[in-house]
């Protein structure tokens, strides 16, 4: 029970975090509110979720990172995503509208 | 910039992830600590001041430790990570507890390197098949399974076998090469399919043809690798050269390749082989020489070939009765190893019961240190640590405990190896095939692993189990300890005992079969005595009319030797020489049919051999100069042929012959009677056995080849006292006295009676001693393990009887409570043994000789033993139970 809830807020949030750095690239902070902000504060990433997610997802080889001076120049790691990763946002996006189309007939059918 | 780069992704993460760690986790760290500094700025912005901001920064955060963890485990290589992690963390606990560890090692290693040193034994002679090509075809021919065959039998059979694709024949040869050194050479005469047969190809040069079948003046040798290096250096040129041996010369055809050796369990050590070229002889039903070889058609079985072979000689028998006995085809790879089997499997076992031992000691000193280990697991657990992580840590830091074990181990079977070939000598077939090799390696690596597992799953599924508030309630206070806990213990205590009880049963057995070995009278008097063969086939000496001048004038000279007490000669020597039979008939008694008719062992003496080996003459006389050819005929014989062929009568004066079938037998009166000897098998009841005066036969005399062209010599040394008697430093002096007479003559097999009394016992005492060692090994663990099971319940109970004493119980009330704790598993742990070693005893039937292997008495010695081992374990504690100060007991609480 508990595997499978992580599994689907895993699939969400690797969703999520690939939407955030569409636009560019962010530090793990930025990534985390970018989030909550794309999502109107529906969902808040706690740094125990993010980093293995981000770390993951590095290792996959959809985001890259290289550490910069953050606006009030604290050294810190900025994410941003590689070609196979915008390739994944394409794949998770169609996929997730499928699935979202599917369930939203499967919630009018009478 | 990186070796990885064609790589996949993950891997190359891997890879990184494990060799470059130290800047990954810097890395790592530095990431989670930047989120921590935004978000604390974050905050500050929000108005809050900069060390609240922190605070709250790293609240929100949970833990730096905590996130970089959860990083670290999704990271790719996190398995072999993690278990790197756990390895040195293993260690490091490891050597903040030297004396656990150090105990724990050498357990481990007494057991895994004693079953690794016997595992490379078996390994190397009964699992390894025999070097030739498809082995398991190669099957041995002989008569009752060990007599050899007569030529005309062997020519039959083949002709009539069909289930053989080769079927050749062997005949023991041993030869005086003679030139600058004359030496006696071991040899095999062989028709030409028993090295074909071999699969193996000669180094140099090449095997027999059938055409080397024929006897010819040109008789081609082949000689082994062995001799080729001494005697030729290693030379290639040697094809060709001739070798003179016994007086013929013959050709060096080819070379046979280090290491060859066949048939293995008999003739070994051959040093070169020449065709069996049989000649006049191949008619010949009388003379059983040979022994058989054959390849098995393929697709044919033993028990195919045993059926056919059985009729065969059935429809021989009736043709030429009395000379086709029950014929037995035996798998080359039976004869070779069959009978040490049963001794190389009851000592894997044993040495397996070890290594249990040794496992089940190990599991409860790791579940003492559990105990004491309980809050660091409990507090781990309430910081977040899951179950499996502190599984998979404990049974770590056991495996590693096992692996070290297991290197000390090897060391130790390394030593241990050489001593036992060498303690086994030539009582163990393919001796040359046991090492340390990569299977053995292997078996010891796995078993180390699997010991790990085994004595670590216990305590660890224990202490990952454990209940927090159990581990709180538990281990904080000095009361009882858990009932089951203490359970568990305890059955492992009472294993120990009994495995140790059933290898001390076998060791009791092995040791007291062993003490009536060495009771058995051999009947002569082996203690300084010195025996070497002389030579004179082959030489000048052999000359019809010499050999008597010679042999007599040597016996002269050597009985002048310093030192010498009494010296004679005697053909085959017993137990180290051949065994040769006749058939006999008592005067007076009707014939049996050919089959029936009975058969002794005989042998040929100078006069003075039953002094020289102090052989008792019960009656009569011995073997005079004046028993010489032309006098009338004599015989000696031991007292079992006395009293089986003249029940309650004087065996002197009666007469027998050896040559029953014959129109007119020739009649030997008996002039002696002597006690029985050992003949062959040292633990073989006593049989029939005649000597013949050497200057009555006429074969010896004057005709006769190379079978009789050499008898044994036997000196007595004289010995000042029984116990200073080195008999073996006369050598130098019998062969100098030899060599003034002829240069030529060989003195070879030179060894005192006792070796060959030792050699004749090596394997029951090469299993008698492992035995033996092994119940060493297994009660000193056993020792230690009830001495730590009861110490420790000593330990918990500190309170209890602290409470015992202020209550006025005396000190022997405490030390009787101690000991009947630890006097009650060891009983349990002895019923058991008992019973466990009479089912296993039944493996020692074949192992044992003059003791029961359900001896009662071997039975109540050992399982007195092992209790009083038991008690003085747990004495020990029980004492220093005594010494336990109420105050200071109580205050502990």
């Amino acid at each position: 029970m508990a595997d499978r809830q992580t599994n689907l807020l895993q699939g969400t949030l690797d969703l999520l975090i690939l939407k955030s750095l569409a636009l560019g690239e962010l530090h793990g902070l930025g990534v985390a509110r970018r989030v909550e902000q794309i999502t109107r504060g529906t969902f808040q990433v706690k740094p125990g979720s993010l980093f293995p997610a981000l770390y993951r997802m590095e290792e996959a080889g959809w985001l890259s990172s290289s550490w910069g001076a953050s606006e009030n120049n604290r050294r810190a790691k900025y994410y941003k995503l590689t070609a196979a990763g915008r390739r994944q946002l394409d794949a998770e996006t169609s996929e997730w509208k499928r699935i979202a189309v599917a369930i939203a007939f499967a919630l009018q059918a009478t | 910039m990186s070796p990885f780069r064609r790589t996949p992704s993950r891997l190359r993460s891997a890879l990184r992830n494990l060799f470059t760690r130290s800047r990954v986790e810097r890395e790592l760290d530095a990431d989670v600590r930047a989120y921590a500094d935004l978000l604390a700025d974050e905050k500050v912005r929000a108005g809050m001041d900069r060390s609240a901001a922190r605070r709250a920064a790293l609240v929100e955060l949970g833990g730096i430790e905590r996130i970089k963890d959860e990083v670290r485990e999704v990271r790719s290589g996190a398995l072999l990570e993690t278990t790197a992690r756990d390895v040195r963390y293993a260690v490091r606990t490891l050597a903040r507890r030297p004396g656990f560890t150090v105990v724990a090692v050498i357990a481990l290693a007494l057991g895994i390197g004693a079953t690794s040193a016997i595992f490379s034994v078996v390994s190397g002679v009964l699992l390894r098949p025999l070097p030739y090509r498809d082995p398991d075809q190669l099957v041995v021919i002989l008569h009752e399974g060990r007599n050899p065959v007569a030529p005309a039998n062997y020519l039959d059979w083949k002709r009539q076998s069909s289930l053989f694709s080769s079927f050749g024949a062997a005949e023991y040869w041993s030869g005086t090469v003679t030139g600058d050194a004359p030496e006696r050479v071991q040899g095999l005469k062989v028709t030409s399919d028993v090295l074909a047969m071999t699969g193996v190809s000669p180094l140099v040069g090449r095997l027999f043809r059938a055409d080397d079948d024929m006897p010819t003046g040109n008789r081609p040798l082949i000689l082994s690798w062995g001799y080729w290096q001494r005697r030729f250096a290693g030379n290639r040129d040697v094809l060709g050269t001739s070798l003179v041996v016994d007086g013929s010369p013959y050709t060096v055809v080819g070379v046979m390749p280090r290491g060859f050796d066949f048939p293995m369990f008999w003739a070994t050590g051959v040093q070169m082989w020449t065709p069996l070229a049989l000649g006049a002889r191949a008619s010949s039903r009388q003379s059983q020489s040979l022994r058989l070889f054959a390849r098995l058609e393929r697709g044919a079985t033993v028990r195919a070939a045993q059926s056919q072979m059985t009729t065969i000689a059935a429809n021989l028998e009736k043709a030429f009765p009395g000379t086709n006995p029950a014929v037995t085809v035996t798998p080359l790879d039976t004869m070779v190893v069959g009978d040490v089997r049963p001794a190389l499997l009851v000592l894997l076992g044993a040495v397996g019961f070890v290594l249990l031992i040794a496992c089940a000691n190990v599991a409860h000193m790791l579940l003492a240190r559990a105990s004491a280990r309980q809050r660091e697991m409990t507090v781990r657990l309430a910081l977040g640590a899951s179950r499996t992580r502190l599984l998979r840590q404990l049974l770590t830091e056991s495996v590693v405990l096992a692996l070290a074990g297991g290197s000390l181990g090897i060391a130790l079977a390394r030593l241990g190896l050489r001593t036992l070939v060498a303690l086994a000598g030539t009582s163990l077939p393919r001796a040359d095939a046991i090492g340390l090799d990569l299977g053995v390696l292997g078996f010891t690596t796995v078993l180390s692993l699997l010991t790990g597992l085994a004595f670590g799953l216990l305590p660890a599924l224990r202490v990952s189990r454990s209940e927090m508030s159990e581990a709180l309630r538990d281990g904080s206070r000095g009361s009882t300890e858990g009932a089951r806990r203490s359970r568990v213990r305890s059955v492992l205590v009472a294993s120990e005992i009994a495995l140790a009880l059933v290898l001390l049963a076998g060791a009791g057995l092995a040791m007291r079969s062993f003490a009536a070995l060495r009771a058995i009278d051999p009947g002569f008097a082996p203690r300084g005595v010195l025996s070497a063969v002389v030579t004179l086939y082959g030489t000048a000496e052999a000359a019809p009319g010499r050999r008597e001048a010679f042999y007599t004038s040597m016996l002269e000279r050597v009985r002048q030797l310093p030192g010498v007490e009494s010296a004679s000669l005697i053909n085959h020597l017993p137990i180290a020489g051949d065994i040769w039979g006749l058939q006999f008939l008592v005067e007076g008694r009707p014939r049996p049919q050919p089959a029936e008719m009975p058969r002794s062992t005989f042998r040929v003496v100078y006069p003075g051999y039953f002094t020289a080996m102090r052989l008792p003459i019960l009656r009569g006389r011995d073997v005079a100069e004046t028993d010489r050819v032309g006098a009338r005929r004599v015989v000696v014989v031991n007292d079992f042929f006395a009293r089986r062929s003249w029940p309650n009568e004087d065996a002197v004066g009666k007469r027998v012959t050896f040559n029953p079938t014959a129109e007119s037998p020739t009649w030997f009166t008996v002039i002696g009677v002597v006690k029985n000897d050992v003949q062959s098998d040292w633990s073989a009841p006593p049989q029939e056995e005649v000597f013949l005066p050497y200057l009555q036969e006429r074969e010896y005399l004057e005709s006769g080849g190379g079978h009789v062209g050499y008898m044994t010599l036997v000196v007595r040394a004289a010995c000042a006292g029984a116990s200073r008697c080195n008999p073996g430093s006369l050598a130098p002096a019998l062969r100098d006295a030899v060599g003034s007479l002829d240069r030529s003559v060989p003195v070879t097999d030179i060894q005192t009676m006792d070796e060959v009394i030792t050699g004749a016992n090596a394997r029951p005492r090469f299993t008698v001693v492992l035995l033996a060692t092994f119940a060493v090994v297994a009660l000193v663990l056993a020792e230690v393990g009830i001495y730590g099971v009861v110490s420790y319940a000593v330990s918990r109970r500190t309170h209890e009887i602290g409470v015992r004493v202020a209550l006025g119980a005396s000190p022997s009330a405490v030390v009787r409570l101690v000991i009947a704790q630890g006097m009650r598993v060891v009983g349990v742990g002895v019923a058991i043994g008992l019973v466990g070693a009479l089912v296993a005893s039944r493996l020692m039937t074949q192992l044992v000789y003059g003791v029961r292997v359900t001896d009662p008495t071997t039975y109540a010695a050992v399982a007195g033993m092992l209790a009083a081992v038991a008690l003085v374990a747990s004495y020990i504690p029980a004492r220093r139970a005594t010494r336990i100060d109420p105050l200071v007991a109580m205050r502990a609480d």
